[in-house]
């Protein structure tokens, strides 16, 4: 069943990230690849995430098809221009890649090319525009083309962005792009999800809540500090401590499987979008926790 | 103003290695209120040159270093200096610089600064990039705040995912342009305006080399 389709099964839908490597050896992400097989609706690929240089993500989302996964093609606009983007749009339509998400993307002073020219020729919202006129057989400037793109295409959106206001506005403009689903920023308090939710149900897409796996209380004060966006409440923090060093990341991956149930049994959003961020080889304990598999 | 700053010493002694004289020219507008082409500058130069054994022939503050004809006039009493130079040093922008490449095609012309950017002089000697010379304004639907100069990723529909109480992703010294822009909005009642998705930027309003002859265009509109 194609991402897509899911949606429309109604089932509750989950996501998975893989994380393409830097430099040429890729039996680690291929072995997670298929771990994360049969498991998931689909898969998302990242683009040279935080910046870093990688290979890139539409080489991985056709390794990943090959194996019989369904790929999301991750998209920034960092490092490509408006031609290069719907250049890469095209070649991932003819290699069978289906999902595509939409992003803006880290400024390089993220990553691992500081010096680079950052590109931003065009950004999110217009991304998915313009991956909107390819479905309808046009180019952005509107030209005809041979043969129109298909793609499911997706966003995503920070429900606890501080302030709120103009993140949701900046969502409404990507619902009205032509924006099919959305992958959230990491979510640790299900009530304030909740009051998001009440908002973004107003709205005809799909909302994919995401979970990232805690690994230790560090981790999680390092994210509340560094990482817009991200609120770890305290109670989840003391949790994880209390579990000491062995036994951190299996609280973690409890935290993780909790969240997702409660999600699916209050059936709060249509799915979750779950990274874990460098151990990747947990997401099927999460999921069999939380009572997916 | 056009904002420059100096370049390290070192590195023009290296570039100029080659050469024994030198004439000098600043600027009195943005290079002498940047503190890079002015009197105290160019007499600091002269004597930094002279301590490393040059000869300074001459040195001269320009009105306008880069009006190339008024410059070209102003000279006119230095010719012998000018003549008797092997290297001319610009003190003031790149444009400054490349006036004088114009005006003496066979000497070599060096920049003694870096040219960083158009700015807003915010106190005495203190400097904001606001603009970035786009070609094609959009301040009237941005609550006149530039989120092509003010935010590093020169974002058109609001904030990426890296705003953070306020703060840019790319360092809290820089104040989010779109929570400025937000704010600006719903203090002047215009937030509606917002919502509005602006289209792809038109980059081809700024197409290098930029030119302007307002001349032509004034016979233009007689004829
Ligand atoms: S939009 Fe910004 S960069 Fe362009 S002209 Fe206006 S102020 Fe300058
Ligand atoms: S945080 Fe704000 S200013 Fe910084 S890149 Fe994002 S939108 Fe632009």
């Amino acid at each position: 069943m194609s991402f897509k389709n899911a949606f429309d099964s109604g089932k509750f839908v989950v996501t998975a990230e893989v994380g393409p490597p830097k430099g040429t050896d890729i039996k680690e992400m291929l072995h997670h690849a298929e771990m994360l097989k049969g498991k998931l609706d689909a898969v998302n690929v990242t683009d040279n995430q935080s910046a870093v240089m990688r290979i890139c993500s539409m080489a991985i989302c056709k390794l990943l098809l090959d194996m019989g996964l369904e790929p999301i093609l991750q998209m920034t606009c960092r490092d490509r221009n408006r031609i290069g983007l719907q250049s890469d749009l095209l070649g991932a339509s003819v290699l069978g890649i289906k999902n595509v998400l939409c992003m803006t993307g880290d400024h390089p002073n993220a990553g691992d090319h500081k010096e680079a020219k950052p590109v931003y020729d065009v950004e999110s919202v217009q991304l998915l525009g313009i991956v909107n006129s390819l479905n309808n057989g046009k180019d952005m400037m509107g030209n005809e083309m041979k043969g129109s793109t298909d793609f499911f295409q997706g966003a995503v959106v920070t429900p606890e962005a501080n302030p709120l206001e103009p993140q949701l506005m900046k969502f409404e403009k990507k619902v009205k792009a032509g924006a099919k689903f959305f992958q959230t920023q990491a979510i640790y308090d299900i009530e304030k999800f909740k009051e998001f939710m009440k908002f973004a149900k107003k709205f005809p897409v799909k909302i994919l809540a995401g979970i990232v796996l805690l690994k230790s209380a560090g981790m999680a004060n390092y994210m509340n500090k560094f990482v817009p966006g991200i609120r770890v409440p305290q109670d989840l923090i003391d949790e994880i401590k209390a579990a000491g060093k062995e036994g951190a990341l299996d609280t973690g991956i409890n935290i993780a499987a909790r969240h997702i149930k409660q999600l699916k049994e209050e059936k709060i959003c249509d799915g979750v979008h779950i990274m874990a961020i460098g151990a990747e080889d947990k997401v099927p304990a999460i999921m069999e926790r939380a009572g997916l598999l | 103003m056009i904002i420059t700053t100096k370049r390290d010493f070192q590195e023009l002694m290296e570039n100029i290695k080659n050469y024994k004289s030198f004439f000098l020219i600043g600027c009195s507008e943005c290079a002498a209120l940047c503190g890079t082409g002015g009197e105290p500058e160019l007499k600091e130069m002269k004597e930094a040159l002279e301590a490393e054994g040059k000869k300074v022939t001459g040195a001269f503050v320009a009105k306008t270093g880069c009006q190339v004809l008024g410059t070209k006039v102003e000279l006119k009493p230095f010719k012998d200096a000018l003549a008797g130079t092997e290297c001319i040093l610009i003190m003031s922008c790149g444009a400054g610089t490349q006036a004088a490449v114009e005006l003496y095609e066979d000497k070599p012309v060096y920049p003694t600064n870096d040219t960083l950017f158009l700015g807003n002089m915010t106190r005495f000697q203190m400097f904001d990039e606001r603009c970035s010379l786009c070609g094609k304004c959009i301040l009237d639907k941005t609550g006149g705040i530039c989120p092509i100069t003010a935010c590093p990723k020169g974002l058109l529909n609001g904030p990426c995912g890296g705003t953070n109480e306020g703060k840019c992703e790319v360092s809290p010294d820089i104040e989010c342009a779109w929570v400025r822009i937000y704010n600006r909005m719903k203090r002047i009642n215009k937030l509606e305006d917002m919502r509005e998705i602006a289209k792809p930027k038109d980059w081809s309003a700024h197409k290098k080399p930029m030119k302007l002859n307002i001349r032509e265009k004034k016979e233009e509109a007689k004829k």
